[in-house]
């Protein structure tokens, strides 16, 4: 028994010893700037030459920053369109890629390559795809009879666009996702609910989107806390324009803090984004219900 | 094993922490002093070492490397070397406060009044005494601009203003000649213009950038802020302003929404034909003058508003020098000799092919004779900045910007554009003045 445990408190030490390096680069750079930025929320620290306790001030200039909830707003709208379209069209690529049919691999690959492309360099050709008369979309639409709109510059196109441009980027790793899911949905099911008559639809409501759930949990989660940080896509296709609807929370907090050299109200503006993140996150959690433990 | 885990995570944290700034605090000034010292060689050793930051690459790295070589030969005291950093302002930010800041910066003006009252700049007009530099050698707009609480915080390296740039061949197809006033403009716009079907061929006059409003308004007579900091837009002026671009865009129809959008160097829509006139400043001539022969173009001041008024907004870069160096003295001989002397600027100014911001070196031949030149040096005589207001530019782009999209679209009606653009802007303004 005393040798025991003796052996297990030397792989305790050994465990630690190895988790030590991640555990002090988490601390070091996770916990002690989300500390640092909680406490500068209460400051008007502006890097330079003032950091004074200032309470509630910022928390209070808050409520009525219109152009912050317009941003929240606009990620909101963002999540809604996407969120749903990612699932739904990741999960469609990895059920019919999941097959092993000739050239299977190749259309994995198409589809995961969007993903590689760096989000700028990715944006700059898709300016160039949707512009309103030499673009080839609006070109495409011309020939059957539609004038396409000014896809970036008008307000009522200009989130849509940026909807279309993350969903090819990233469907492709998603379906990666999905695809490592239904690898792990055992057989048997699918041949004993055959052998009770279950037809492919049966097979997919009562089987695999069940068996799915950690799966579509993980990839709604990632999907929303993207959404909300949504920054580089919109940032270059639209700087935020027309009308600042597509402006996010992310580029409003960089512009307060560095440009406007207010770090402490920037710093509050974080924190509101980092709470909503996990408000839905945890509604998120609560839809999905997994009923097995997730990750 | 608590106490054993907890004394070995310090243990590391604070060695970790130790490394780190210890590797912080000194490393680049050391750094480039030791490298340099070591190419100088031991023919003389005592020269003070400058470091110049600033964030143009390329071409721009290469004129300014041009200028400090020359620097560099002229005298034996000093040695300035040229930092290239891409996120300037950010880096600056951090090195302004922890001793690694470098000795001159590259200085986009209209920052001063945001960080002038950090104390973060080092004021010279000390300097500008000691040396008899007189301020009339410049334009005041742009030492206005370097100016905050009636102290000058560095001298401007070129000035810029926007002026209308037209194509030579489209205009003379159509029988035109460049305008002067609005009402010109208006007219030789519309001409110009050519759609087919709803495609729009050819664009007579660019508006894509609304920013522009505050030039606009200026030809109206107006200005953008009162004396005392509020926005000073919603009245007569801003709405003749409104109502000139309305009749621009859905009257004659000369432009169309996201026209330009995307249209990088070659395929500009002013290099290709597809834009026939454009505001825009110094720094495309030498794009423009690239595609030479495909491209026949003017430029000629900004036309003049209903009453006559004349308007331009000058912008551009300075040199300054960060309190945080060490070397102020030196600091100030190098800016002094690159922007205060006549040859010296006129060197920089057919290096780079911008306007210097010392005037003597304007009467060269070079900017006078030129006719590409001197519409741009007859702006510049009543171009206004930007109001220096640390405020100023969050206004203009997060709550004027929006709403003249959003009239431009016609989604909101002229008079609440004006309304509501004051009503955020007059708050914007209050939320990033200085605070006491």
């Amino acid at each position: 028994m005393a040798s025991m445990r003796k052996v297990e408190r030397h792989q305790a030490r050994t465990a630690y010893l190895f988790i030590t390096p991640t555990v002090l680069l988490f601390v070091v750079f996770t916990i002690i700037p989300v500390v640092m930025a909680l406490y500068l929320s209460f400051t008007n620290y502006d890097v330079l030459s003032r950091n004074d306790w200032i309470g509630l001030d910022n928390y209070r200039r808050l409520a009525h920053d219109d152009l912050l909830w317009k941003t929240f707003r606009n990620v909101f709208l963002y999540s809604l369109i996407f969120v749903p379209l990612n699932i739904l069209i990741s999960l469609l690529l990895g059920l019919l890629l999941s097959r092993a049919w000739r050239g299977v691999k190749l259309f994995r690959t198409f589809y995961y390559l969007p993903t590689l492309t760096s989000a700028v360099a990715a944006a700059t050709v898709w300016i160039w795809l949707l512009h309103p008369e030499f673009g080839l979309i609006n070109g495409l639409l011309s020939y059957v009879g539609i004038t396409g709109p000014a896809w970036l510059s008008e307000t009522r196109t200009a989130m849509l666009s940026i909807v279309l441009l993350t969903l090819w980027q990233s469907v492709g790793s998603n379906m990666i996702i999905y695809l490592a899911g239904l690898q792990g949905v055992p057989d048997y099911l699918y041949e004993s609910a055959r052998l009770d008559g279950a037809n492919k639809m049966d097979c997919f409501r009562y089987i695999t989107w069940p068996q799915l759930r950690p799966t579509t949990f993980l990839v709604s989660t990632m999907a929303i806390i993207g959404a909300l940080q949504l920054f580089d896509q919109a940032f270059v296709l639209t700087q935020g324009g027309p009308a600042n609807v597509t402006k996010t929370p992310v580029y409003l907090i960089y512009q307060q803090g560095f440009n406007q050299l207010q770090m402490g109200y920037a710093s509050a503006q974080a924190f509101v984004l980092a709470m909503a993140i996990l408000v839905f996150s945890l509604i998120n959690m609560r839809i999905s219900k997994a009923e097995e433990s997730v990750i | 094993m608590k106490k054993w885990l907890i004394t070995a995570l310090t243990l590391v944290t604070v060695s970790g922490l130790a490394a780190g700034c210890g590797g912080n605090s000194g490393n680049s000034g050391d750094a480039n002093e030791g490298k340099s010292g070591t190419e100088q060689g031991g023919k003389s050793a005592k020269k003070t070492e400058l470091t110049f930051w600033g964030d143009w690459g390329g071409e721009g790295q290469k004129q300014f490397e041009t200028m400090v070589d020359a620097f560099n030969k002229s005298q034996d005291k000093i040695h300035v070397k040229y930092v290239l950093q891409q996120d300037m302002i950010t880096k600056f930010l951090t090195a302004a406060t922890n001793g690694g800041a470098p000795d001159v910066l590259f200085w986009d003006r209209w920052r001063t009044s945001l960080y002038a009252p950090k104390n973060v700049l080092h004021p010279v007009d000390d300097y500008l005494t000691r040396d008899g530099i007189s301020k009339d050698d410049f334009y005041s707009e742009s030492l206005n601009e370097l100016s905050y609480d009636n102290k000058l915080y560095g001298l401007p390296l070129t000035v810029d203003a926007r002026a209308l740039f037209y194509n030579k061949k489209l205009l003379a197809e159509a029988g035109l000649q460049p305008p002067t006033t609005w009402d010109e403009l208006e007219a030789a716009a519309a001409k110009l213009t050519k759609w087919n079907g709803d495609k729009l061929e050819v664009a007579g006059f660019s508006m894509a950038d609304l920013g522009l409003f505050n030039m606009y308004l200026q030809q109206a007579g107006g200005t953008m802020l009162t004396e005392d900091g509020k926005t000073n837009f919603n009245n007569k002026q801003g709405k003749q302003v409104l109502e000139f671009w309305d009749r621009m865009m859905n009257k004659d129809k000369v432009y169309k929404v996201g026209f330009e959008l995307g249209l990088g160097e070659g395929q500009d829509a002013f290099v290709t034909g597809k834009v026939a006139m454009l505001y825009s400043g110094p720094w495309m001539l030498s794009t423009y003058n690239k595609y030479g022969k495909d491209l026949e173009y003017g430029v000629v001041p900004p036309p003049a508003g209903p009453n006559g008024d004349k308007g331009s907004v000058m912008g551009g870069f300075g040199l300054v020098i960060p309190e945080g160096s060490k070397h102020h003295d030196e600091a100030w001989e190098f800016i002094k000799w690159w922007t205060a002397n006549k040859d010296n600027a006129l060197l920089w100014a057919k290096t780079s092919l911008n306007l210097p911001g010392f005037k003597p070196s304007m009467e060269d031949p070079f900017f006078k004779d030129d006719p590409l030149w001197k519409p741009f040096m007859e702006t510049l005589e009543f171009a206004k900045v930007r109001p220096s207001h640390p405020g100023y530019s969050v206004m203009e782009t997060d709550a004027l910007a929006p709403n003249l999209q959003l009239n431009q679209q016609n989604k909101l009606s002229i008079e609440d554009t004006l309304k509501k653009s004051q009503e955020q802007g007059d708050q914007m303004l209050k939320d990033n003045e200085v605070v006491k």
